[in-house]
């Protein structure tokens, strides 16, 4: 049979999204792929430079819809940073609560979407069972299941509900017994085995070449987190390991994911402890506050300095659960960042398909695909 | 020579043509008249058989959404109707609303036959499948044969339709379902093969009747079971040898261009070549419609051989139905290994194990009556 | 190599082309560098300084020039460091890096879609999120924000 290039996407059920991957098959191997993307770009760093420094936190909820404040944890790091703001002790725990939290109920979704990519459709059910209690504990104090707007400049919002530390300890012992369940569904069924063992490989030499980081690169055995090597927020006070694999294949990450769901909740469990014991202010006191015009004015005029900021950069790495996220944000002085840019690791995981996708099978583009953990909204802003 | 629906329908018919002729029903006058009767006969024989493969459609689709719900630690439909029965006639009444449409580039023809002619054969199955003594649309002495022939028609409309669609995903899909039925119609005869050694007939009544006297089959031939449902399995391209509509990859597989009542009709093909899969199950290897030893009275009353076969054939569905639940679906190749390398020497044992059965004088072997 | 030790270093190495050299929090350091030699020392961070990872490669308007930023991650600093070179608002070009890191190619793709910044010597030098032949480069401060229906886009080449 001759090659052939076939379209998968951008509405395809093995996309998750709003993509495009351009495969070439011969029969049924890859003998090349193009990955196409843009579908869903909406030129957040665009609008950010026309929003005050706090309103972009509503686009970051909108950046990454399963991780959401993943993306404001690393916007506010960069911003504060660039106007020089500090924040309160409660508030970082309460970030890297919200951050663990958040990572749960991404791999969880991700988990979901991974084994119904590959046919098994019981435990996709389970997955959005367990996501759900999550979203519960984070519409509990941020009072929104997807788009928070929690965080602000400066700190959080508001601080947890009375209780909440109770109720989220229950629900981690809860989905601690469930991981159990979910590695039991795969790892013990055979089928499972033969469709990831051995598939999508990328070595650790070709990771770093790539620029492939997170789950992928962890899965190759770099142990690169940047929360315990590039250590932001509370973290450095914080006890858990990097979780990695040896196989570079789409089982490796699999259990790489599996167990980082197990450090989380070892995580969550730390800094509900610390929450306990230690009240305070989850706000900065002083925050500067910038009283200009809401929109600017046309031209260049707009981004000189006025009243307000002393002009700064600012630069922030988190550890996303997609990967490594960068925001960097230029503060001229405005009301408005001057320029906020972002480094999406779904789109450099993404770019990266061709080394792992040629050579295997059209069957095997789900579950390699699956195992990238794609979220579009991020990869395209 | 049991009666059959057909011939319950041709008195009913002959005597309305009687009726109207003022002859007796015994004595047609022959001619137009008597083809009158038979037509007749035939068309309600028809519309039982549909009726009865709708039904037991809607059922089937019920209970494999309400155990698999339950599987998934959810409770599947239940607002239509008592505990959601009529939610699957509320769908079909929903796709049958829809507008009927073809692609532009397709080729009309093949794009239109292929879901009708997938249907239609499927539903001309259950006509000559016995559900109970006497319960069958015709009477057809190789009705085995005639019936696994049948069911080896689908890969040629699935083909054609993927090829008239002019899609791509449709088209691999389309050539998968071929190579996976090819691959998998071979192990199935083979293990069909025992069943008719042991029994020296075709005719599915007789395997019934000849299961309810010297033991069902699927103790001696269990190999021949375990077979039969996997590669029966594959023939219904249910998970986890569902890789022709693979949605992960293939979007919808080969009926990836259909919508509204023709995608009804691939999806009632689909579900009456399951059903029909789980009642030759539980003809060729489970009985039929009898009961083992003390409880063989239960079957006799009336119609109460089609409910035990009805009771056997959703309880052989619902194991389908928990493999749906619980594996993942395999890729082309694993799927073509398995198909040529275990369950092809594994049917052949099969039929060793059978014919050593016959050399040893099989019906007259006293097996413990189950 | 020590970690602090990089910057001198390659200062003796490129005496001529690092322009200027800033410490920031969160990073190694920032260093302006001339945009000719990009590569050259590009290529030396990789090789001598363990930079293996090219984190990301972004642009800024100046209106008059333009600003290409790489942030390289080292898994043995543990650190990153941040390059800025200048170039001219006018044809803004410079050396892709991507014979260097790989994973750079995607990152220039996205600043010449955005930024308008060309990379030269870049294998694939199209568009990532906006359509093949549009004009713009949407983050440059020429452009003003407009309601959507103000724009008028061309239909996506398929």
């Amino acid at each position: 049979m001759s090659e052939m290039w076939v379209n998968m996407g951008p509405q395809h059920p093995m996309t998750h999204g709003l993509w495009n991957l351009r495969v070439k098959i011969d029969g049924e191997v890859i003998v090349d792929a193009d990955p196409e993307m843009g579908f869903l770009h909406r030129g957040i760093e665009k609008i950010c430079e026309y929003r005050r420094y706090n309103e972009v936190v509503t686009l970051m909820d909108r950046t990454c819809y399963v991780a959401g404040l993943s993306w404001e944890h690393v916007y506010l790091m960069a911003v504060e940073q660039a106007l020089g703001v500090s924040v309160p002790a409660r508030a970082e725990y309460i970030r890297v609560m919200s951050h663990e939290l958040q990572r749960l109920a991404s791999h969880i979704m991700w988990y979901a979407a991974f084994v119904q990519d590959i046919g098994l459709m019981t435990p996709f059910l389970y997955g959005m069972r367990d996501r759900d209690l999550i979203l519960d504990l984070l519409q509990s104090y941020t009072g929104a299941r997807m788009t928070y707007e929690y965080m602000r400049v400066g700190g959080v919002r508001n601080d947890v509900p009375v209780g909440f530390t109770d109720r989220c300890r229950k629900v981690m012992d809860w989905l601690e017994e469930k991981i159990h369940d979910y590695e039991a569904l795969c790892d013990r069924s055979d089928i499972f085995l033969k469709r990831t063992v051995g598939l999508g490989i990328l070595k650790a030499k070709e990771c770093l070449d790539l620029g492939v980081t997170g789950p992928m690169l962890r899965a190759a055995g770099v142990p690169r987190d940047l929360r315990r090597d590039h250590p932001y927020s509370a973290y450095p006070e914080l006890d858990f390991v990097i979780p990695t694999h040896d196989g570079a294949d789409v089982y490796g990450r699999y259990r790489v994911r599996m167990e980082e769901m197990r450090q989380s909740i070892a995580i969550v469990r730390q800094t509900l402890e610390w929450l306990d014991h230690h009240p305070g202010r989850v706000l900065a006191e002083k925050v500067p506050r910038f009283v200009g015009t809401p929109t600017p004015p046309p031209g260049r005029e707009s981004y000189i300095l006025r009243r307000g900021y002393p002009k700064g950069r600012g630069f922030a790495a988190i550890e996303e659960p997609h990967g490594e996220a960068l925001a960097y944000v230029i503060n001229e002085g405005a009301e408005h960042p001057y320029r906020v840019k972002f480094r999406s690791p779904v789109m450099v995981n993404i770019a990266a398909a061709k080394d792992y996708l040629v050579g295997y099978r059209v069957s095997d583009i789900p579950p390699i695909m699956g195992s990238v953990d794609i979220c579009v909204g991020e990869s395209d802003r | 020579m049991t009666v059959t629906l057909y011939d319950v329908a041709y008195w009913l018919s002959s005597h309305l043509v009687a009726l109207a002729t003022g002859t007796s029903a015994s004595n047609l006058p022959g001619g137009p008249w008597t083809t009158a009767a038979v037509a007749l006969a035939w068309l309600v024989t028809g519309i039982i058989v549909f009726a009865a493969s709708l039904v037991n459609t809607l059922i089937l689709i019920w209970w494999e959404r309400k155990l698999l719900g339950r599987f998934m630690d959810r409770r599947g439909a239940m607002h239509v109707g008592f505990a959601g029965l009529l939610q699957n006639l509320a769908d079909g009444l929903k796709l049958f609303r829809k507008q009927v449409f073809s692609p532009r580039e397709a080729d009309q023809f093949g794009y239109y036959l292929a879901p009708t002619a997938y249907m239609v054969t499927s539903i001309i199955l259950l006509g000559f499948l016995p559900v109970s003594t006497g319960f069958v649309g015709g009477s057809v002495p190789l009705s085995l044969l005639l019936a696994l022939a049948i069911f080896s028609f689908a890969p040629l409309f699935i083909f054609v339709g993927s090829w008239s669609s002019n899609n791509k995903y449709s088209l691999i899909g389309g050539m998968r379902t071929a190579a996976q039925l090819v691959a998998y119609e071979i192990p199935l005869l083979l293990a069909v093969v025992s069943v008719v050694l042991l029994t020296g007939s075709f005719d599915l009544t007789t395997i019934v009747m000849d299961q309810a006297r010297y033991g069902w089959f699927w103790l001696p031939l269990i190999l021949g079971l375990v077979v039969f449902s996997v590669a029966m399995l594959a023939e219904m391209e249910r998970i986890p040898f569902d890789l022709p509509e693979a949605e992960a990859e293939l979007v919808e597989g080969w009926s990836t261009e259909y919508g509204g009542m023709l995608f009804a009709m691939t999806m009632l093909g689909d579900y009456v070549r399951g059903l029909v899969g789980s009642y030759l199950i539980v003809l060729l290897f489970l009985g039929g419609w009898t009961l083992p030893g003390p409880l063989a009275p239960l079957a006799a009353f009336p119609l109460g051989g089609i409910v035990w076969f009805q009771i056997k054939t959703y309880l052989v569905f619902g194991v389908f139905i928990w493999v749906r639940a619980a594996l993942p679906r395999v890729r082309t190749d694993q799927l073509l290994q398995v198909g040529w390398k275990r369950m092809l020497p594994l049917s052949l044992a099969n039929i060793v194990i059978a014919a050593a059965l016959v050399v040893w004088g099989w019906p007259h072997l006293t097996w413990p009556a189950l | 190599m020590k970690a602090e030790e990089v910057v001198p270093r390659l200062q003796a190495e490129f005496p001529s082309a690092v322009q200027s050299v800033a410490l920031r929090p969160g990073v190694l350091a920032r260093l302006e560098v001339d945009p000719g030699s990009i590569v050259p020392i590009a290529r030396w961070l990789r090789d001598q300084a363990t930079f293996c990872h090219c984190s990301m490669v972004g642009g800024v308007d100046w209106v008059e020039r333009r600003e290409v930023l790489y942030l390289l991650w080292s898994d043995e600093f543990r650190t990153y460091l941040e390059i800025s070179a200048w170039v001219p608002g006018e044809d803004p070009h410079i050396d892709s890096v991507s014979g260097v890191w790989r994973g750079a190619i995607w990152h220039e793709r996205e600043t010449w879609d955005l930024v308008g910044i060309r990379f030269v010597g870049h294998p694939d030098l199209r568009r990532v999120f906006l359509p093949e032949g549009y004009e713009f480069h949407p983050l440059l401060k020429s452009m003003e924000l407009h309601e959507p229906e103000e724009l008028e886009v061309k239909r996506r080449h398929v």
